[in-house]
C-alpha cells in the first residue's frame, strides 16, 4: 500500500496504489497538501492501482476540494465498481467529473 | 599359549603310556588311563586339550571309545589322535570316520609324535580362542540390537496416531505413516493442534542412524512443539529451533524440516522448508504443485541463520504431501532408486484419493518398488486434505486495537478462500475500515487496548458480518447523516463512513449487551463458491 503521486503537464496526479483507507489516508493527505502548498491547483485521483476507498479515502478528496476551492480543479479516473459506488452514494459523483481514462481527466481540467 | 594343555594318554601297556608321558611331560600336563571305560571319565571330568587314544585294548577299544566320545556333547570338541601299531589303511580311515584327527603309527618317532601334537593342541588353542572370540561378537551383537530396538521404540512411541481427531465426514483429513529401517534413521512426523483453527505440521528427517539419531529427533520434535506454542510464523519457529539444536551440537547431528501451520478457516498454509525434500500439493483439479523453495539450510548444524517462510491458499479438496528421503531413495534389488519422478506420477494418479488411501498407496508402492531388498533408510509420509470452508463460519479476536489494520488482510483471505465476489469483497473492506475506525475513536477515547472480536458466517445466501468489542457504549447507527447536497468544499470531513456503512448493507443492527456493543450486519452474497465471475 503506498501512495504516488507526479506532476504532470502542471497536473497533479495522486495514484493510491492498493487500498486507501484509514490505514494511509493521512499520507494522502499530505502528499496533496503539499501539491497545493507548491501552488498546484489541478488535481487527479487515478484510482487504476486501487483495490478500494473507505471514507477515510473520501476525506481525502474531501480535503483537496477544500484546499483548492473554487478557482481549482479535481478529477476523478479509473475507478472500479466498488470505487465508483461509493462515490455515486457520498454524492461526489454530483460534485466532481469522473472519467474512464487518465487522459481524458487531463483534457478536463487543462481548460 | 599361556597355560600348560593338558594331554589323557589312553592306553593298556603301562610302558607305552610311561613312554609317551616321558616324551610329552616336558610342555604339557599328562593325565593317563589304562582302559577304555577309564579314558572316558577323565576325558568327561579332566576336560583334556587332546588325546592319544591306543587302539587295541581289551574290553572296550580305542574306537568305541572314540564313538563315545563324540557322542557326547560335554567331549565331542576334544581332538583325539589315534596311536596304534596296526597298520592298515581301512583302520587308518575307520578312525577319521570316527572323528579322529590324526593317526600315528607304531613304533613311535618321538619328533614326530611331538609335531603332531603339537600342532592338534595349536590348532585346539586356536579354535577356543575363535569360539571366545565369537560369544563376545554375538553378545555385543545382541546388545546391539537392543539398542536398535530401544532406538525403534524411542522414535515409534513419539509419532502421534490420533488421526481420527482429524476425521471430516468419515475420511481422516490428515494421515500419516512412518515405517523405520531394520537400524532407526531418525525420520519423524508431527501434527498438533495451536488453536481451534491452526493446525501445525511436521517431518524431519535427522542425520545419522540408531539411537543418537532417535534421541535427537525426540529433542527436536520437543523444541518444535514448544516453539510452536508461542509463535505463529515457521520461520521463526525453525529459526528458533536452529539455535537452540546448534548450541553445543559437538556430534554435529542435523536434522532436514519441513513445518507448516495451516489455518483451517481461512485454508492458509505458512510453511518453511529447511534442506528437506519438497512437498506436494496435489490440488482438487488434480494438478500437481512441487513446492520446491527452499526457506534456509538443515537445522542444527548452524546457529544464527534467519530462515524464511512462504504462504499459499489451498482450496477445498487440495492435499498436502510431505515426505523424507527414504521414500524418493528407496532402492530395489538392482540398486536403483524409487525417485522423485515415480512419487510424482503416483500422487498424479493416486493423490486424490483422500489422505489415508494416497499415503498407503504411496507405501505400498515403495514396498512394490523394493521388492524385499533390504531398506536402508526410514520411509515416513504425511498427508492432509483441507476439507474445505465452504459454509462454515469464522471468528477472530483482537487484542490490539493497532491490529485492526490486519482485519482486512485477514478478511481478504476468508473471502478468497471462499470465492466471494471481488466487487463484494472490496464493499466488506469498506465497511469494517469505517466501522473499526469509528469504533476504535469512540467506543476506546482514552485507550489502545481493547477486545474486538470480528465474525462472519454465511446463512441462506446472507453474508452475516458480527462486530463485539467491549468498550464503552457506542451505537454507530446513531451517527447524524451527512449533507450530501452541500459542495464538496463546504462540507464537514467526518460523518460518510457509517452513511456509507448503511448504504451498502442490506441490514444492520445495534444492540448493547452487557459491557459490549454487538452489531450485526449483512449483506446478500450469492452461493460463496458459485460465484459467476
Amino acid at each position: 500500500m503506498s501512495i504516488l503521486s507526479s506532476k504532470i503537464q502542471g497536473v497533479s496526479v495522486i495514484l493510491p496504489d492498493g487500498r486507501l483507507d484509514t490505514n494511509n489516508y493521512l499520507d494522502a493527505e499530505k502528499l496533496v497538501a503539499a501539491h497545493v502548498e507548491a501552488g498546484d491547483t489541478k488535481i487527479i485521483f487515478d484510482f487504476s492501482k486501487t483495490d478500494y476507498v473507505s471514507s477515510a479515502g473520501l476525506r481525502v478528496i474531501l480535503k483537496a476540494a477544500k484546499l483548492v476551492r473554487a478557482d481549482g480543479k479535481i478529477a476523478l479516473c479509473n475507478s472500479n465498481e466498488q470505487i465508483h459506488e461509493v462515490l455515486e452514494i457520498s454524492g461526489f459523483l454530483d460534485m466532481l467529473d469522473h472519467y474512464g481514462s487518465l487522459e481524458e481527466a487531463m483534457q478536463s481540467v487543462a481548460d | 599359549m599361556t597355560e600348560r594343555q593338558t594331554i589323557l594318554v589312553v592306553d593298556d601297556e603301562t610302558l607305552n603310556i610311561e613312554l609317551l608321558a616321558g616324551l610329552l611331560k616336558a610342555d604339557s600336563k599328562i593325565l593317563v588311563a589304562k582302559s577304555g571305560e577309564r579314558a572316558l571319565k577323565i576325558a568327561a571330568s579332566g576336560k583334556p586339550d587332546l588325546i592319544l587314544l591306543d587302539v587295541m585294548m581289551p574290553g572296550m577299544d580305542g574306537y568305541e571309545v572314540c564313538r563315545h566320545l563324540k557322542a557326547d556333547e560335554e567331549t565331542r570338541g576334544i581332538p583325539v589322535i589315534f596311536v596304534t601299531a596296526r597298520n592298515d589303511v581301512d583302520d587308518e580311515t575307520l578312525g577319521f570316520e570316527l572323528g579322529a584327527v590324526d593317526y600315528i603309527r607304531k613304533p613311535i618317532s618321538p619328533p614326530i609324535l611331538k609335531a603332531r601334537v603339537k600342532t592338534q593342541l595349536a590348532l585346539m588353542q586356536q579354535q577356543r580362542e575363535l569360539r571366545a572370540a565369537h560369544s563376545v561378537i554375538k553378545s555385543s551383537k545382541e546388545r546391539m540390537e537392543e539398542e536398535l530396538n530401544v532406538g525403534r521404540e524411542i522414535q515409534m512411541s513419539m509419532m502421534p496416531l490420533n488421526f481420527a481427531a482429524f476425521t471430516e465426514s468419515g475420511t481422516p483429513s490428515l494421515f500419516a505413516r512412518l515405517e523405520p529401517a531394520r537400524e532407526v534413521g531418525g525420520d519423524f512426523y508431527d501434527f498438533f493442534e495451536l488453536s481451534d483453527s491452526l493446525l501445525c505440521l511436521c517431518v524431519g528427517d535427522v542425520s545419522g542412524k540408531g539411537v543418537p539419531a532417535a534421541l535427537f529427533m525426540a529433542v527436536t520434535k520437543t523444541l518444535i512443539r514448544s516453539c510452536a506454542a508461542d509463535r505463529r510464523s515457521t520461520a521463526h519457529i525453525v529459526t528458533h529451533v536452529n539455535e537452540v539444536l546448534s548450541e553445543d551440537n559437538d556430534s554435529c547431528m542435523f536434522v532436514t524440516l519441513f513445518i507448516a501451520i495451516f489455518d483451517r478457516e481461512i485454508g492458509k498454509l505458512n510453511f518453511t522448508n529447511a534442506g528437506h525434500n519438497p512437498p506436494y500439493i496435489v490440488q482438487n483439479d488434480g494438478q500437481l504443485i512441487r513446492l520446491g523453495a527452499r526457506h534456509g539450510p538443515v537445522a542444527g548444524a548452524i546457529p544464527g541463520i534467519a530462515y524464511g517462510e512462504e504462504t499459499r491458499l489451498l482450496r477445498d479438496g487440495d492435499t498436502l504431501f510431505v515426505y523424507t528421503d527414504g521414500v524418493t531413495e528407496a532402492m530395489n534389488q538392482a540398486g536403483s532408486l524409487y525417485s522423485e519422478e515415480r512419487l510424482a506420477e503416483l500422487l498424479r494418479e493416486k493423490g486424490r484419493d483422500g489422505s489415508k488411501a494416497a499415503v498407503e498407496a504411496c507405501m505400498s508402492s515403495v514396498s512394490q518398488f523394493e521388492a524385499g531388498a533390504e531398506r536402508a533408510d526410514d520411509i515416513t509420509l504425511l498427508a492432509f486434505t483441507f476439507s474445505g470452508v465452504r459454509g462454515a463460519s469464522v471468528t477472530r479476536t483482537w487484542n490490539k486495537l493497532q491490529d485492526t489494520a490486519e482485519v482486512n488482510t485477514w478478511f481478504d483471505q476468508f473471502a478468497q478462500s471462499r470465492d466471494l465476489d471481488a466487487a463484494l469483497t472490496r464493499k466488506i473492506n469498506l465497511v469494517l475500515d469505517d466501522l473499526l475506525s469509528n469504533i476504535i475513536s469512540y467506543a476506546y477515547p482514552e485507550t489502545d487496548t481493547g477486545q474486538i472480536e470480528t465474525g462472519f458466517a454465511f446463512e441462506d445466501g446472507q453474508l452475516q458480518i458480527t462486530l463485539i468489542d467491549d468498550g464503552i457504549p457506542f451505537d454507530p447507527l446513531s451517527a447524524a447523516q451527512p449533507d450530501l447536497d452541500t459542495p464538496l468544499e463546504d462540507r464537514a470531513l467526518g460523518g460518510l463512513g457509517i452513511f456509507l456503512v448503511r448504504e451498502l448493507m442490506d441490514d444492520i443492527s445495534y444492540k448493547r449487551d452487557g459491557d459490549r456493543n454487538v452489531l450485526k450486519l449483512s449483506v446478500h452474497a450469492g452461493s460463496p463458491g458459485c460465484n459467476p465471475d
